[in-house]
């Protein structure tokens, strides 16, 4: 090779590397969040590289952002975080005008309780929290059937705390958000009195115990349900009478990001109508693009554990940021219920 | 000469500050700060986090995880002992040694499923019990603590065996035939001979049991069914479900000074006996 040529040949892949860096985005989305193809497509599209990684919880989301140097652009926090987030000033400002696709947002999520101008995330999926049973079983209505003895060790609750105390605040008739101390308190002794009626506290795993008729019952997000009733006809879910906590997540900008044009082109190509349809369809989830929702075949769009109507939605509560002290307090007594 | 030896004794001591002496340094700092609002830690400086481990509700706990540890730790030696003994004396030792290790080939998560799938009330054992008209009703084998001692036993049995095959192999047949000329019956000379020389093996196999069972989470939470919480789910739950990082590290701590203290005691006892 003579000289030129190998000069002209690092000047090249220098080049190379340097646009490629400079379309390149780092996305951290919870696990089975996107459909196959939704990342290699924007990749082919948009000429871009994605470093794609996924987080089993919030909080390992959250400990990374807060270094302020994680290395993502887009991250994907449910919506009780994205006030705190905002407030530690971890996030981007959103730019709407980069953003055409927020018009296929339904209604309720163009201005949700959390962010109401969409100023810092965009609505992704939803899901809630009920109850999903065997049809074998005398039907529950509400958090109060799992308080009695037909389901008596054949009866599961989430491993959560924010769940279990969501269920019995809702049976007490307070907010799901609760944090005085009295109410709290009142919720414990009902988790507590609860405790010898419950199987096991256990979160998605609950699925093929459910599927295989062992569990008659079980306190489950809607979407855990979904997956177990596909698999068995003999599984319903109920949304309680009492209430029920409803939860978001968004898709958003890390204020420390680099990319911030790329990383609103992803998040506007996430809006799409068919790339969410797409995402909704494969991870059986519900996603909260209307626009979307309408691409779905009517089995899926039309299935009421999914998407619940307005008038069983109205029952729902989101889910909000914890002040430290009643967190603090939670933990107390979520570890006394988990010990009686 | 003395170049050489700190040219090949550097490589370890930068692992054991990078990776053990720094990691524990941040964990002490952690633990006497304050708790940030969403996780993390934040000044000022306060012992707060080692006055709220004194709380009667934690060392219930504390006690629990040492209950069921050392339930766990007694029943690895008495299953671990036989095997051991029979594994050192057998011909086919290195096939045995490697169907003790064979179950680290798989992740303990997916083993601890599995436990899962064989234990619950249509598992593999209620389902044959049940066709044999054994029982008529399911025996209820998962979630409780039974299944999360079976759990430990299952899966720390292997470093009970090890260390002891370890002691047996080593130890001279010729004091059994000089018992055996004695007139020591094979149960006598097992349990005068064989048991007191290998107590160092028994020993070192129980410290690596007990110890990680004592801050196992796993287990009780897949197993237990969440329905009992040890002490490594307390440490968990900090810093995850609470954000409460100086907690979390305090407990964490607590834990490691208490398994220290217990470490030091057996080894004093054991140089005792050894003069």
């Amino acid at each position: 090779m003579n000289r030129r040529v190998f000069l002209l040949a690092v000047s090249g892949a220098a080049a190379g590397c340097m646009t490629e860096h400079a379309r390149r985005l780092n996305v951290y989305n919870w696990s089975d969040y996107v459909a196959r193809d939704t990342i290699p497509k924007f990749e082919r599209e948009f000429g871009a590289h994605i470093r794609y990684a996924t987080y089993e919880s919030a909080e390992e989301m959250l400990a990374k952002a807060m270094t302020g140097n994680s290395g993502w652009d887009v991250v994907f926090p449910s919506n009780s975080y994205v006030q705190p987030m905002r407030e530690m000033d971890l996030l981007a400002p959103l730019d709407h005008k980069r953003l055409a696709n927020l018009k296929n947002l339904g209604k309720r999520f163009q201005s949700p309780p959390w962010d109401p101008e969409l100023g810092w995330s965009t609505p992704y999926m939803y899901g809630s929290t009920g109850i999903v049973y065997s049809k074998q079983a005398p039907q529950p209505e509400g958090w109060r059937d799992l308080w009695v003895n037909k389901y008596q060790g054949r009866m599961t609750m989430l491993d959560d705390p924010a769940e279990v105390f969501a269920a019995c605040l809702k049976r007490l008739g307070d907010s799901v958000n609760a944090t005085a101390p009295p109410e709290l308190k009142s919720a414990e002794a009902l988790a507590i009195r609860q405790k010898p009626l419950v199987r096991a506290y256990i979160n998605a795993e609950v699925r093929d115990q459910l599927i295989a008729g062992d569990v008659l019952a079980a306190q489950s997000w809607s979407i855990t349900a979904q997956q177990a009733i596909d698999q068995s006809g003999r599984l319903a879910f109920v949304y309680p009478a009492e209430g029920f906590p409803l939860y978001c997540d968004t898709a958003a900008i890390l204020r420390e990001s680099r990319h911030q044009e790329l990383a609103h082109e992803f998040l506007n190509y996430l809006l799409r109508p068919e790339v969410a349809a797409a995402i909704a369809r494969e991870m059986r989830t519900a996603t909260a693009n209307e626009a979307a929702r309408h691409l779905l075949p009517a089995k899926d769009s039309e299935n009421t554990t999914l998407y619940p109507t307005e008038a069983i939605l109205a029952r729902g509560e989101w889910f909000e940021a914890m002040p430290p002290a009643a967190q603090r307090l939670r933990d107390r007594l979520w570890t006394q219920i988990k010990s009686a | 000469m003395s170049r050489l030896r700190v040219a090949f004794l550097s490589p370890a001591a930068i692992v054991t500050i990078a990776l053990f002496a720094i990691p524990i340094g941040i964990i002490c700092a952690y633990s006497l700060l304050s708790r940030g609002a969403y996780g993390g830690v934040i000044l000022p400086w306060t012992i707060e986090s080692y006055r709220r481990v004194f709380d009667p509700l934690y060392a219930e706990i504390l006690w629990r995880s040492f209950v069921l540890a050392a339930i766990s730790t007694s029943l690895c030696l008495i299953l671990g002992f036989p095997l051991a003994l029979y594994i050192a004396r057998s011909k086919r030792r290195t096939l045995l040694l490697n169907l003790v290790m064979l179950p680290f080939w798989t992740s303990f998560l997916i083993r601890t499923y599995a436990w899962m799938f064989l234990l619950r009330d249509t598992g593999l054992i209620n389902t044959i019990l049940q066709s044999l008209h054994l029982i008529r009703q399911p025996l209820p084998l998962l979630f409780n603590d039974g299944a999360v001692v079976l759990g430990l036993v299952y899966g720390y049995l292997p470093f009970m065996v090890l260390p002891l095959y370890a002691t047996l192999e080593k130890l001279d047949p010729a004091l059994l035939d000089a018992a055996r000329d004695l007139g020591a019956t094979p149960w006598v000379a097992t349990w005068k001979i064989i048991v007191p020389l290998s107590r160092s093996g028994m020993l070192a196999g129980s410290l690596l049991v007990f110890i990680p069972c004592l801050g196992a989470y796993l287990t009780p939470d897949l197993l237990g069914g969440g329905k009992t919480v040890m002490i490594g789910n307390l440490v968990q739950n900090q810093f995850t479900t609470a954000r409460d990082w100086p907690f979390g590290s305090a407990v964490s701590l607590l834990l490691m000074a208490l398994v220290l203290i217990i470490l030091l005691r057996m080894l004093s006892r054991q140089s005792e006996q050894l003069l």
